[in-house]
């Protein structure tokens, strides 16, 4: 277990010349339950988009599994085995199910497994499996956010990035996506999760770091920040 | 009426459909893997008709040799202008927000320089070349060689590219980035390649369009001009970025041009194809199939 699985120094992002991330540094752990809270425009979903791709980093280095990926085109990265579920989840309205789980597979390290890939997403999600030939585009938010979670498994990933999985969803729904991601943890996938739900993301997770404003102002396991007093009180409203 | 009814006016019919299928798909796959609005499609088609025209006249290669070739140059353009120019706007979040609105003026002036080339090349004279212009005669429908030759030629490879898209791994990229390019990206396809062979492919089928014209219509440097306003009204009609629906509305235009024009007189043809395209931009601005962008 290299304990740099994921290392990110001293990075910072900008829109235009706005900072929405600055000076933030993290390590994610291989095998582990990395979250990332703090309210809304801390930059959290800034960090998941940079490190996607998605958006560039104004300085900075990351670095996954020992290799600088900082400028790498986001196909390469998925190919490196760095796979992002979106918020908003982002799936193919106008693709069938099947369509959306098989694009999923379309980078060079899960194009060969797609079969047997698509057939484990259809054994963890059964909804899915009903919902075969449907479009994308009419699935209730539940379905498509399982939609999501399977596509982005289909992509063989290393590391998966959760961008928000349960916002919006009724709360039994919740309950399944925390279970999913406790199961992708147990199955030796590394996750890095943004969640508006502190309390249950930290009660899963192993380590956290706190967000505000596009700066770090904390970090530890997640049982030392769960239970900090400070945070308790501006994120958890206890 | 029974004129309407002729296999004849059917044949037509389906001639002019299916070219405006085939030019009409390669101006949809630009826009809708791009949201570049090329308003010198066109002159695809006319450089198209030039090649086959050159290597008929000049080197005596067949159009049906030569298509292929008008479709290499047309795709090489299409390389050209990615590598030179939209590469770079499409990879800066900044020019790509305002890309849309840029791409026509370029496109224009573009437009503008091919066909001022073309003149200034070729003359602005009307040419054409006689190839299969014997009349072939099938049941009731008498149709010059060359323009069965087109029909069928024009069907076989419409049908190609649409299972090529339908079927195969990288049309499913191609339809994935019309529909969102975050989720493109991030999903692991390389937005950068599908981007560049979108437009080689779609210049490269326009170009193939235009030596197939050229088989049965004189050509000459501004003749590119109604093959756009017709790729565009097609592609509204169709749903913009919709490639099925424009498939479908390609050949739709061909059918309601045609017997149209049987029914009214040549002179209406324009205000046919623009009196639909006012028509739908009022009725419906998404397109008679329903999802993709709505027309602005």
């Amino acid at each position: 277990m290299s304990p740099s699985f994921l290392k990110i120094s001293n990075l910072s992002v900008a829109y235009e010349q706005v900072y929405a991330l600055r000076d933030f540094s993290c390590n994610v752990e291989e095998g582990r339950i990395t979250a990332l809270v703090g309210s809304n425009g801390a930059g959290k979903t800034t960090f998941l988009r940079t490190l996607s791709g998605l958006l560039e980093a104004k300085q900075g280095v990351i670095e996954f599994d020992n290799a600088d990926i900082t400028y790498l085109p986001s196909h390469k990265r998925v190919e490196a085995g760095l796979t992002m579920v979106p918020e908003g989840r982002l799936i193919f309205p106008d693709f069938t199910v099947e369509q959306n789980l098989k694009i999923g597979a379309v980078s060079k390290r899960a194009l060969g497994q797609v079969e047997d890939s698509l057939e484990n997403s259809y054994k963890i999600f059964p909804k899915l499996d009903q919902r075969r030939h449907q479009l994308g585009g009419t699935l209730s938010g539940g379905e498509q956010q399982m939609l999501a979670l399977a596509r982005g498994m289909m992509a063989c990933p290393r590391l998966l990035m959760l961008d928000e999985p349960t916002l919006g969803l009724a709360p039994l729904i919740s309950d399944a996506i925390f279970e999913m991601v406790v199961h992708l943890k147990q199955i030796g996938i590394t996750i890095l999760i943004v969640e508006q739900d502190v309390n249950r993301t930290l009660q899963i997770a192993d380590n956290a770091y706190v967000l505000e404003n596009g700066v770090s102002i904390m970090e530890g396991t997640a049982r030392e920040i769960l239970t900090d007093p400070k945070v308790r009180e501006s994120y958890m409203g206890i | 009426m029974d004129s309407l009814l002729s296999p004849q006016l059917l044949a037509a019919a389906m001639i002019t459909g299916v070219l405006y299928a085939l030019i009409s798909l390669g101006l949809n796959l630009v826009y809708g893997t791009m949201r570049l609005l090329n308003v010198a499609h066109g002159d695809l088609v006319m450089i198209g008709a030039y090649v086959a025209f050159i290597a008929f006249s000049l080197l005596n290669i067949g159009p049906l040799v030569s298509m292929f070739g008008a479709a290499l140059i047309c795709g090489f353009l299409g390389w050209l202008s990615y590598k030179c120019v939209f590469q770079r706007l499409l990879s800066n979040g900044q020019l790509l927000s305002r890309l849309e609105e840029n791409s026509l003026l370029l496109f224009f002036a573009l437009s503008v320089i091919i066909q001022n080339l073309a003149i200034l090349f070729f003359s602005a004279d009307r040419r054409g070349y006689e190839y299969l212009s014997a009349i072939v005669e099938i049941g009731d429908v008498r149709l010059t060689g060359a323009r069965l030759t087109v029909l069928i030629v024009g069907a076989v490879i419409s049908a190609a590219v649409v299972f090529f898209l339908r079927f195969s791994l990288f049309g499913l990229a191609m339809n994935a980035l019309i529909q969102n390019r975050d989720a493109s990206a991030i999903v692991g396809i390389n937005v950068d390649r599908v981007q560049m062979s979108s437009l080689i492919f779609g210049f490269g089928i326009t170009g193939l369009a235009g030596a197939l014209i050229s088989m049965m219509e004189p050509i000459s440097p501004v003749m590119g001009f109604p093959y756009t306003m017709s790729a565009f009204v097609i592609i509204i009609l169709g749903g913009l970025g919709n490639l099925w629906g424009g498939f479908l509305a390609g050949l739709l235009l061909g059918v309601l041009e045609v017997y149209g024009v049987a029914l009214t007189g040549p002179e209406w043809r324009s205000v046919l194809v623009y009196g639909i395209f006012v028509l739908i931009l009022i009725f419906r601005p998404q397109g008679l199939l329903g999802s993709g962008k709505t027309a602005r």
